[in-house]
């Protein structure tokens, strides 16, 4: 799966807090990119991109809190950290629930911005790790043709192969190919394996 | 007078004498000739038309009548004369007489055509006894109506003579008053004791003018009563009219009106518009304010990034300059944009206010003192002692009068806030001959300013009152200073708070 490398994007429309805090991230070896508007971002931050959005709250045209909600609508799942100049105790909760990470009140300390920048890009890994089992577990379910997908269902359920072929009235010999194309489609090595993945894709029991 | 004696000869009683007869009837008689002459005239008529027999015996009847209807009256007496019949003259218009002294009288009459001696005669009947029963009557009605009204309209008559002693008991006068019913002596010291201490001056003043034979002879008055018994204090609003004869006041008439109710709700109407002025003010400070912040607040901190970059830069082995010199000149660059956008600020807020024009001092100080009274701020004595013919000044009218009503506010709430019986507040205005400008001067009788609290006065968002911004003195200071001059707190003065302002001669 392919993914971009791991960098901490900045959205300000000043260009001194653009600069001076790209230069700050720069200095930790951090890959940095900066923008001066939300749509600047929006068309150059790639789908799969990674790492943690630094995002000025309060914008001309559209602000943090609607890029938040556009990032969400293109489901790019990046870690955002808001920057204000006022951080008012209404506004902060409700990005906060819309999954910003944190909230920093300008202006910001050296420490407190590379701790909670860290913080943010080790939550992207993770995500992005569960992100792509998820879906590779997703795509092997999808590749199982229906009579596949049914005689899993029962082989997750713990019955056997006899059990499968008089549920579904066809042959022992056949349920037998079925679960073997099943494992190599998968890569499942056993049926618990096979059920883990299962679940992975959102398949519930 | 044999003539009609006549009349009465075949009848009993003729030993009772016809003059007897005829003067013993109330009400008034004339008998009128054919010519319209009056040849008799009984007791009552003589009285009521204030002649005496030899005067009236020959007058044409047109005489005892009033010269305007005097034409038409020839008329209807020849109309009469053609159809001589019993009734009523006038049917149910009014009618007048004309008295020896000129005076109109207005009476009922009835007409009787009699024959003597084949001559015409016509007997007229003033009905004056019926007429005044009915007059009576009338004015019972109109009483009983008027008092109705002013029942309803919850109006108590008042009547006071040139002595301001009451015409008549007017027990319900004193009842609102909640003076002992009985009191013997009605006069106006009876009700002085009931009037608010602070009003008393103001009622007297009233009723001297609306006395004063020179004035108009009005009286509009409110002021606050306290009733001696319960203790409640009402509002009264006293409308009334002086009489006058010989250039003296004789007699001061009117109503008086409980509007109480009516003054709870202008007080209420009063806070609530103080209390929407003072939120509109919170959020003018509040949005200049973070406007302000703002344009700090960005600058700062770029700032403290780039120092903390340039911080970082020095601390490594070799020192990374590059990142360094950019860091620097970005600190530099952004505390020099801090400044100017606060210069730019400062001057788009005093944009546009300053027309600077002549003004009388004089006029200013009164205006705002309705411009006070129109928030409410009216609950004290003014004290004005103003130069006369003062040079114009030159400023803004609006801040000028601003500055005023400020002061005047501040003096009013500390004054309320220490609960001062007879509040005062004088303003004087004169020359400052050392530095050749106009100088006022605001006092009021409140508890001053401690030391710790004239200290910070002046300061921005500093404030004593519970709802208060603290931005009234700082403004008025920068306006005064706007406009040329210089506000201060007097320092030595130990009774009350006094401010001074001053402001320049126009040129």
């Amino acid at each position: 799966m392919k993914t971009t490398t791991p960098t901490v994007y900045i959205v300000d429309d000043e260009h001194a807090i653009r600069d001076s805090l790209a230069l700050m991230i720069a200095q930790e070896n951090i890959p940095v990119m900066a923008f001066e508007s939300a749509q600047a971002f929006l068309e150059a931050c790639p789908q799969e991109c990674s790492g943690c959005a630094i995002i000025d709250y309060r914008m001309p045209e559209m602000d943090g809190l609607e890029l938040q909600a556009e990032l969400a609508k293109r489901d790019i799942t990046i870690p955002i950290i808001f920057l204000t100049g006022h951080g008012n105790i209404p506004t902060s909760v409700k990005a906060m629930k819309a999954g910003a990470i944190d909230f920093l009140t300008k202006p910001v300390r050296r420490e407190k911005l590379i701790s909670v920048v860290v913080a943010a890009m080790m939550e992207s890994e993770k995500t992005l790790a569960e992100n792509a089992s998820y879906k590779e577990a997703v795509r092997c379910i999808a590749s199982l043709t229906e009579r596949e997908y049914d005689v899993m269902l029962l082989a997750i359920q713990g019955h056997h192969n006899k059990d499968i072929a008089r549920q579904l009235g066809i042959s022992h010999r056949t349920v037998e190919i079925h679960k073997s194309n099943i494992m190599h489609k998968t890569g499942a090595s056993h049926v618990l394996d096979l059920a883990r993945i299962a679940h992975k894709s959102g398949l519930k029991e | 007078m044999c003539l009609v004696k006549g009349l009465f000869l075949a009848y009993p009683l003729q030993s009772l004498s016809f003059q007897t007869l005829f003067d013993a009837v109330a009400d008034a008689m004339l008998l009128i000739s054919d010519a319209g002459k009056v040849t008799e005239a009984n007791a009552a008529a003589l009285s009521l038309l204030g002649y005496t027999a030899q005067e009236i015996i020959g007058l044409p009847v047109e005489a005892l009548i009033p010269q305007r209807y005097q034409a038409q009256h020839i008329k209807h007496r020849i109309k009469f004369a053609q159809n001589p019949e019993k009734r009523p003259m006038g049917s149910g218009n009014e009618l007048s007489v004309l008295t020896k002294q000129g005076k109109e009288l207005e009476v009922d009459i009835g007409l009787s055509p009699i024959s003597h001696q084949e001559k015409p005669y016509t007997l007229i009947t003033f009905y004056t006894v019926a007429k005044r029963k009915s007059v009576e009557q009338a004015l019972r009605i109109s009483e009983e109506s008027l008092r109705l009204a002013k029942k309803a309209a919850g109006l108590v008559a008042f009547d006071f003579d040139a002595d301001l002693k009451m015409r008549d008991a007017n027990e319900q006068l004193l009842a609102y008053w909640g003076a002992e019913p009985d009191h013997t002596e009605k006069n106006n010291s009876t009700v002085l004791p009931m009037i608010h201490p602070d009003d008393s001056a103001i009622r007297a003043s009233a009723i001297r003018h609306a006395t004063d034979p020179l004035g108009n002879g009005e009286l509009k008055v409110e002021y606050r009563i306290i009733n001696q018994a319960t203790g409640d204090l009402r509002w009264i609003s006293a409308i009334g009219r002086a009489h006058f004869r010989d250039g003296r006041a004789t007699r001061l008439l009117g109503v008086v009106r409980d509007i109480t109710e009516q003054k709870v709700i202008e007080k209420k109407l009063q806070d609530q518009h103080a209390e929407t002025e003072t939120l509109f003010a919170k959020e003018v400070a509040t949005q200049t304010a973070s406007a302000i912040a703002h344009e700090i607040n960005q600058p700062l901190t770029a700032i403290s990034a780039y120092s903390e970059v340039a911080l970082h830069a020095l601390k490594q082995k070799v020192i990374d300059s590059a990142s360094l010199k950019r860091a620097l000149e970005g600190c530099v660059a952004q505390a020099q944009r801090a400044g100017s956008s606060l210069h730019e600020l400062l001057s788009f807020l005093h944009k546009g206010e300053m027309t600077r024009e002549q003004l009388d001092i004089n006029s200013v100080v009164k205006e705002a003192f309705l411009v006070a009274k129109s928030y409410g701020y009216s609950d004290f004595h003014p004290v004005l002692q103003l130069e006369n013919n003062i040079r114009p000044v030159l400023g803004n009218k609006t801040q000028v009068l601003k500055i005023l009503v400020n002061l005047l506010r501040n003096a009013v709430e500390a004054m309320r806030e220490a609960e001062i019986a007879s509040s005062e507040i004088s303003v004087t205005v004169r020359t400052n001959a050392n530095i050749n400008m106009a100088h006022v001067t605001v006092q009021d009788v409140g508890p001053g300013l401690n030391h710790e609290v004239a200290k910070h006065i002046f300061e921005p968002f500093f404030t004593t009152k519970p709802k208060g911004i603290g931005m009234g003195l700082a403004i008025s200071r920068t306006l005064a200073e706007a406009n040329g001059g210089q506000l201060w707190l007097d320092p030595d003065v130990k009774v009350g708070a006094t401010f001074h302002f001053t402001l320049p001669f126009s040129p």
